[in-house]
């Protein structure tokens, strides 16, 4: 009896709110930011790409460099470049995956900046990656009743290319000196099949079998303090005088 | 540094065969022995089943001498061998399309390819007709 009390009161709440006009809506106020938080160049070094073996299944190693710039208030042009090796070795495969890749494309800052010092930036991003790799298989074996097969796979060259959208934060911890996370979603583009073997592992991109991967990485950064926007300002006048 | 890490076994593409009486059509359950020929362990050995999944070589050709209930037979398999990539992980196999089967008549009657392709996932493929033991066994 409670409950149908309780439900008739909601819905008559209900139907008496709908009956109302909507409420103004607010406008969201303008940026109030846009003015140049990052001086100069920031260059990093992604900390977790030596140590991806931990978490996913092979041996994969890597080490990759990050260089960004704020272009416009708010908007950052990156390139991010690097090298991967991959190896699977079991008891009926030994593999190696391995080459450079790079990553060019914008980050976008969604935070506000409280003060001018301001250089916090959380940010959404896409990313445009290829890279030219190799992959060889150093000999698989095939047991069975009749015997034991061995072979090997000479090493293959391919290109491969994906895009990305990413979402992370930079946070500058001391004086030019910052940290921060990125999540990326990669989404594989259609690439030249290799016959046999296929391509197992793309440097940069992760398993070729998928056609998204999800990524993680997390960087140190440090902002060469030049302002070169200055600089080209100083070079005109001296050319006025 | 990472925990060790499993990895799953390469599949196998095996030949199922099943067991009938040629003259009843029903199905039988002989005692069998099975070896490759040139091979010197046993693939079963004194089994009584009534159907049996075989290995087949990476030759074009492969072989078995099939001892039903003390009568031996021979059967080759004529086949095309096809190597599979399953994965980096699990590594590669084999696949095979039967071309034909030849045998002796010791104690097979007659033997029906049912399905030519032998693949990982295992099926019935062919079907042994054999003839019936003339003490009334199988």
């Amino acid at each position: 009896m409670r409950i149908l009390r309780y439900t008739f009161v909601l819905c008559l709440l209900a139907a008496i709110s709908y009956g109302q006009a909507e409420p103004e809506k607010k406008l969201k106020p303008k940026r109030t930011d846009n003015f140049i938080r990052m001086k100069g160049i920031r260059v990093g070094v992604d900390v977790t790409r030596p140590f991806q073996d931990v978490w996913t299944k092979g041996n994969r190693y890597g080490s990759e460099f990050t260089f960004d710039m704020e272009i416009r208030p708010n908007l950052f042009p990156t390139f991010e470049s690097g090298y991967e090796l991959m190896k699977v070795n079991t008891d009926y495969i030994n593999y190696t995956g391995k080459g450079s890749y790079s990553r060019f494309g914008i980050d976008y800052n969604l935070l506000q900046a409280e003060h001018k010092n301001d250089k916090d930036i959380f940010f959404i991003g896409l990313r445009y990656g290829f890279t030219i790799a190799k992959q060889q298989v150093d000999q698989y074996i095939v047991d069975s009743y009749w015997g034991t097969e061995t072979g090997r796979y000479a090493s293959q060259n391919f290109f491969a290319h994906w895009g990305e959208f990413l979402i992370g934060m930079k946070g500058e911890i001391f004086q030019n000196f910052f940290m921060g996370w990125t999540i990326r979603g990669k989404v594989r583009m259609r690439q030249k099949d290799l016959g046999m073997p296929p391509v197992y592992f793309i440097p940069g991109f992760g398993k070729a079998d998928n056609k998204f991967n999800l990524d993680f990485t997390y960087s140190v950064y440090y902002n060469i303090p030049w302002d070169f926007r200055k600089s080209s300002g100083d070079k005109k006048i001296e050319i006025q005088k | 540094m990472a925990c060790e890490e499993v990895y799953l076994l390469p599949p196998q593409a095996l030949i199922q065969a099943s067991f009938l009486n040629s003259e009843t059509g029903k199905a039988i359950s002989p005692e069998i022995t099975v070896w490759g020929i040139g091979l010197e362990n046993l693939w079963v050995k004194d089994s009584v089943l009534n159907a049996i999944l075989l290995p087949l070589s990476v030759n074009d050709t492969t072989s078995y001498l099939i001892s039903f209930d003390s009568v031996i037979d021979t059967v080759t398999f004529i086949h095309e061998t096809t190597k599979k990539y399953e994965s980096m992980e699990t590594g590669f196999y084999y696949e095979y399309q039967l071309q034909s089967i030849d045998f002796t008549n010791n104690r097979i009657d007659s033997i029906q390819i049912l399905d030519s392709l032998v693949t990982k996932t295992w099926n019935e493929n062919i079907t042994l007709y054999l003839r019936p033991l003339s003490a009334g066994g199988n």
